[in-house]
């Protein structure tokens, strides 16, 4: 077994990481109640008329855009497992949401946003810290619009070689270069497997 | 030629001819047609040839003839000859395997005594050891056999021997030696078991344990095709209990596993780990306090170092099952054992929340409850730590942690002592628990955890109501006084606190209400509900507040002690809120909380026939107040929805009435008790005053509610054609003409003999109603056939074979093509009336039924309709569909292929794509192989479908749906058939990545992910 670089890291409790679940379920009701009472009358109930209906029923709110946010984000990269411990980067503090920013595109020409992702490593001179990145990144450019640029960092102040880590994660040539390395690949694979 | 001649001659050309060979020996035998002697004396011959070839198949001969001869043909005396014969030709190295295979035919034909049992097994350790000198397999697994017979039906004898020579135990032993075939090693295992778990082993124990521990880890894997059906789970299971089999293998067992645990094989460890904790169990206190903390060294580190989810899981059960065994000796081991763990763990949780104290709080977790003696000593190792540390704790994170533990402590507390309505697994007369003397203290630090802490500590305060709740939940633990406080706190969240979040912790405290009612019924009873009457008003000044409260209210009614209670209070509270003209708001809500209560307490309300006081007390009033016209008739009671939910709490009532009672309220169904002659109302008089048709809501509940003997107040006949006519009228609101159509399809179902429903319809279809005239058609009408039809179809009448056909002719029908098209969907539609709670005949085979009838004519008519009408059938198929399970449609697929993949390009017709998209979701899942051809189509259409479409936008739900389909796709086809599309599908699923719903972005994501994958798979192979 290899030795771990930290053993006994600090764990989150899943019901306290920031969810778009817990947001969305919580529409204020005029009434104060938690509707309880509405799934007394089935579904399907008799009261529907089939032939009153629209026949194409398209949802009421499909007009409303729902822009893609930080909580987005955060919820894409969360799940991504730590490359030493069965546990996910949510839950270890290593991707957290207050460090996650989408930036407007600069000039109301250009279409472009930028996500930056700042990372943080669990112990200081975690040599798995671009591995992490590396994953977050592959992540990120596999799951989102090519309208944003991807932008991943560890965050100021938290590891021993942050800048030199940072300097591989924002070359592209050396991220494409590592992409073809089998062996990281697998690894990078096997984080992400974990993807919800 | 004589029978051993044929028998040589066609033994190695044809087996069975040979066998049939010895047979018919056999029968001559047996009809004294040839005398024993003389067999042995043809024999001689070949016995003595040079050849051991021919040696050993005269053996066969005669192993197969005596497999061949009835029981009591041959005598004591012959028996007795002929095993000393075969005995002597084990001396022969030939044909070993029918030697045994003789004496097992002789063995039972006759049973032997024990000296002969004895001087077989000795003659075959003194003339055929080591048994691994046979090399064919066939030859050792009758021998094998013959042994496992002697071990099974002479254990005396075989033990005698073994008490009598002093090496006969290691002879035997040495005799298996080396065998590796998973059959033979199968009976080696289960031979070598008997010595081990009832002989004196003695100083040959570490032989022994070799013997068998040699083979560990097992990892034999069958051939693809294995005749044997011998799996490597099997040959574990003989191993593990060849070594749990005996305290005196400890020595040996436990260092060779613990060394073998730090394998790099997981299987390997699973293995292990499996082992020790089947050897603990058996290997009693005594031997196992020997090795606990040894053991415990060692499986820590599976715990608190977790490589693999179920090694820590085995090795928790190891750490158990260590426990177990130490409590059934006396309390010095146990106390030894658990006294470094108690260490250990008190040291992970000074560090809490990490890996290690999550590790240190599931392995106290799952000791604790084994039994008495450990869930006292590690509470009170425990429970002293944990709350110095929580008192020195410096954030909430850590108090949450060592919370936590508590609470799983306190539930092993309770399996094992009870709870207030059970005693636990220690019994009765169990003593009191450590968890009294620290009773005040945990008391304190929860209520004060969930009093003070502050809104947003969520998962802080659901630790705080879940101890609470356990706490109170003790046997004999806390008093009435200090429950009463728990609930105090519990009700003032409820009703008090400003609404935060999810309300998780509202959520959970009005549980935990419920749970506490179960134990503590008029404690709850005394406490709470004072509290909660007083927060609901008489009559409500516009505050909004008492809905939540209600709520809390009515959930109470989930706990049958209390259950007649919380109806009491509520009835109450309606009737007051009625004379004092509270808003039709809060009528609803008391309403609706009365529907919830009784809903939840339905079961017993099935159970109690004596349900009277609540037809008496709740269904009459609400009736009268229906129906009246006077003051008692309250404004919230001209609204539909509300008359809905009064039909819904009088149908709940009655439907469980006799038929008796229930035909007392019959002959009122549409009169409801306010002395107009019944004439004069609807459905008979469609002129009746406008007031009265909504009443006609109520009236459909109650009609949902009688049994099929109830005796209805007018002719069946003439209801039937007067709802006809009724529904058909104009003016009539919306939910007035469901619901008087409903009472069409309720009469049907319910009412008409078998053989009256058949004939049922024909009324309907002359004048002057014509129901079936294509040229009188129109919607009111389309909606009474269908009434009609799904009263009739949940019966599966033969009479639909006529019916379907004219409905389905109407799909063509120019002006109404579609509406008739769209009223598919509602035939085997789930409904909430025509249940068999409801009474209602509900055959099992109905949806069955439907779609014999009707699918296979719709894929006809499909390939004949005009291009104009080929979409109504379409929507008619998915009508039919949507409602199916998959294992109906499933024998169908094949053909419906084409038309689901045309349903896709249907624009506007949402819930045909949806329906399509879930039926086609559902083939892929179950029976790929019929879309394999399609998965072109497939995919490109899933994927039109996945991308919002500017000119015909589809729902979010759909493009969702399409997402969710297409992501199934590379799982289920083949690798070849998909790898073509990956590019093009990754391509244009980018779009979807930008999609504006958040639910179709989500479900692009994943979809596109797994298409990614797709050549990486490749890759690897």
């Amino acid at each position: 077994m290899d030795d771990k670089q930290n053993a006994n890291p600090t764990i989150l409790s899943l019901s306290d990481l920031p969810s778009r679940r817990r947001e969305s379920n919580v529409r204020r009701r005029d009434d104060g109640g938690t509707g309880l009472f509405d799934g007394l009358i089935p579904q399907y109930s008799y009261l529907n008329d089939p032939f009153e209906q629209p026949l194409s029923s398209s949802d009421s709110d499909d007009d409303s855009v729902e822009d893609i946010d930080e909580q987005e984000v955060y919820d894409l990269i969360s799940s991504i497992s730590d490359p030493e411990h069965p546990l996910s980067l949510g839950s270890l503090a290593v991707v957290n949401l207050p460090d996650i920013h989408i930036q407007p595109p600069s000039s109301p020409h250009s279409s472009i946003s930028t996500v930056v992702v700042e990372i943080t490593p669990t112990i200081t001179h975690c040599s798995l810290a671009t591995v992490i990145g590396l994953g977050v990144r592959t992540r990120l450019e596999q799951a989102l619009p090519p309208r944003f640029r991807v932008d991943v960092r560890i965050k100021k102040g938290t590891h021993s070689t942050d800048e030199a880590v940072n300097k591989q994660l924002g070359d592209k040539e050396r991220v494409a270069a590592a992409l073809e390395n089998g062996t990281l690949m697998g690894v990078l694979r096997k984080m992400l497997s974990t993807c919800e | 030629m004589s029978d051993i001649q044929q028998f040589l001659l066609e033994h190695d050309r044809n087996k069975h001819e040979a066998s049939q060979v010895a047979q018919k020996s056999a029968t001559r035998l047996t009809d004294g047609d040839l005398k024993l002697l003389k067999l042995i004396e043809e024999l001689g011959e070949y016995f003595n040839s040079e050849d051991g070839a021919i040696r050993a198949k005269s053996m066969a001969y005669l192993a197969e003839v005596l497999g061949f001869v009835p029981p009591k043909v041959l005598s004591l005396q012959q028996r007795n000859l002929l095993c000393d014969f075969v005995l002597s030709r084990t001396e022969d190295g030939e044909g070993i395997g029918s030697c045994a295979k003789a004496l097992l035919a002789l063995e039972e034909r006759g049973k032997w005594d024990s000296e002969r049992a004895q001087t077989i097994m000795d003659t075959f350790l003194a003339n055929t050891s080591p048994l691994r000198q046979y090399k064919q397999q066939s030859e050792r697994y009758p021998v094998l056999r013959l042994i496992d017979a002697l071990l099974a039906r002479y254990r005396d004898a075989l033990s005698t021997l073994h008490d009598s020579q002093p090496d006969f135990l290691s002879r035997f032993i040495a005799y298996f030696d080396g065998e590796k075939d998973p059959r033979n090693l199968m009976l080696v295992f289960s031979i070598l078991r008997v010595p081990m778990a009832e002989w004196n082993i003695g100083a040959d124990a570490q032989d022994l344990f070799d013997a068998v521990f040699n083979y560990f880890p097992i990892t034999f894997r069958p051939p693809p095709d294995d005749p044997y059906g011998i799996t490597a789970q099997d040959l574990k299971d003989r191993l593990r209990e060849c070594i749990s089999s005996t305290a005196d293998f400890a020595p040996y067992a436990f260092p060779a596993l613990l060394d073998k645990l730090d394998s790099t094989s997981m299987n390997t460890k699973r293995d292990v780990l499996q082992t020790i904790t089947s050897s603990v169990q058996e290997y009693g206190p005594r031997t196992t306090s020997l090795y606990s903390i040894t053991l415990w060294d060692a499986l820590k580190f599976e715990i608190l170092n977790v490589q693999e989810e179920d090694l820590a899981e085995e090795a928790l059960n190891g750490l158990a099952a260590i426990a177990q065994t130490l409590s059934k000796g006396t309390s010095g081991p146990l106390n030894a054992y658990l006294r470094p763990i108690i260490k250990e763990c008190n040291e992970h949780l000074e560090d809490a929340p990490t890996k290690q104290s999550q590790a240190a709080a599931r392995i106290v977790s799952k000791i604790a409850n084994v039994s008495p003696d450990v869930t006292n000593l590690l509470l009170a190792g425990i429970l002293p730590t944990m709350f110095t540390l929580f008192q020195s704790a410096d954030n909430m994170a850590k108090r949450r942690g060592l919370l936590e533990v508590f609470v799983e402590l306190i539930k092993a507390n309770i399996d094992v002592y009870g709870d207030w309505r059970a005693t636990g697994s220690a019994g009765a007369s169990a003593p009191k628990g450590a968890l009294a003397q620290f009773r005040e203290q945990a008391l304190e630090v929860l209520l004060h955890g969930l009093e003070t802490s502050p809104a947003n500590n969520v998962s802080y305060r659901l630790v705080c109501v879940d101890g609470l709740l356990q706490l109170s939940k003790v046997r004999e633990l806390l008093g009435e006084d200090d429950i009463g406080k728990i609930i105090h706190l519990l009700h003032a969240i409820v009703i008090h606190e400003e609404s935060f979040g999810k309300d998780e912790i509202k959520e959970s405290a009005i549980n935990s209400l419920v749970e506490i009612a179960h134990q503590k019924p008029q404690v709850v009873i005394d406490k709470a509900f004072p509290a909660f009457m007083a927060q609901l008003p008489d009559t409500d000044e516009g505050s909004k507040g008492h809905v939540a409260v209600l709520e809390a209210f009515a959930k109470l009614a989930n706990e049958e002690e209390v259950f007649d209670t919380v109806i009491l209070r509520l009835k109450n509270k309606f009737s007051a809120a009625v004379s004092q003209n509270a808003s039709s708001g809060y009528i609803v809500a008391l309403l609706s909380a009365i529907l919830y209560a009784l809903t939840k307490g339905s079961n017993k309300l099935e159970q109690d026939p004596n349900t009277s006081t609540y037809y008496q007390d709740i269904v009459l009033p609400l009736l009268k107040r229906t129906s009246s016209a006077d003051a008692s008739h309250p404004e919230a009671f001209n609204d539909e929805t509300t008359l809905d939910l009064v039909g819904r709490i009088c149908n709940i009532v009655v439907r469980s009435q006799s038929t008796e009672q229930q035909e007392a309220i019959a002959s009122e169904l549409y009169t409801l008790f306010r002395g107009t002659p019944q004439a004069e109302l609807p459905p008979f008089n469609t002129s009746a005053p406008p007031g009265t048709h909504k009443t006609m809501i109520v009236s459909t509940h109650l009609l949902a509610s009688f049994r099929r003997e109830t005796r209805l107040p007018c002719e069946i006949e003439f209801l039937v054609s007067s709802l006809v006519n009724y529904t058909q009228q104009p003016d009539l609101s919306i939910p007035v003409r469901s619901a008087s159509l409903r009472q069409l399809s309720l009469v049907i179902n319910k009412f008409y003999s078998t053989a009256a429903l058949k004939t049922c319809m024909g009324p309907l279809m002359e004048a002057p109603f014509e129901l079936f005239h294509p040229e009188k058609l129109d919607p009111p009408r389309i909606r009474v056939i269908f009434a009609c039809l799904k009263g009739i179809l949940l019966r599966s009448s033969p009479v639909l074979a006529k019916l379907y056909p004219q409905l389905l002719d109407f799909l063509s029908h120019p002006k109404y093509g579609a509406a008739i098209a769209h009223g598919f969907s509602t035939l085997l539609q789930p409904d909430d009336l025509i249940t068999k709670q409801n009474h209602c005949q509900v055959s099992g085979l109905h949806k069955q039924k439907s779609f014999a009838l009707l699918v296979p004519n719709i894929t006809q008519a499909f390939r004949d309709a005009s291009a104009e009408m080929k979409p109504n059938y379409l929507i008619a198929l998915s009508g039919i569909l949507r409602w199916l399970p998959f294992d109906i449609v499933v024998e169908e697929v094949p053909s419906l292929i084409l038309l689901l993949l045309q349903s896709l390009d249907l624009k506007g017709e949402d819930f045909v794509k949806e329906a399509a998209i879930g039926t086609l979701a559902s083939t892929l899942a179950e029976k790929p192989e019929v879309v394999q051809e399609y998965a072109g189509s497939l995919i490109s259409r899933l994927l039109a479908n996945s991308v919002l479409d500017k000119e015909a936008p589809t729902p979010a739900r759909v493009r969702a749906a399409a997402c969710r389909c297409l992501m199934l796709v590379p799982d289920k086809l083949k690798l070849e058939v998909v790898l073509p599309y990956r590019r093009q599908v990754c391509r244009k699923l980018i779009a979807a990545l930008d999609d504006t719903k958040r639910e179709v972005r989500s479900a692009a994501v994943k979809c596109r992910a797994r298409w990614l994958e797709v050549d990486e798979a490749g890759d690897d192979d």
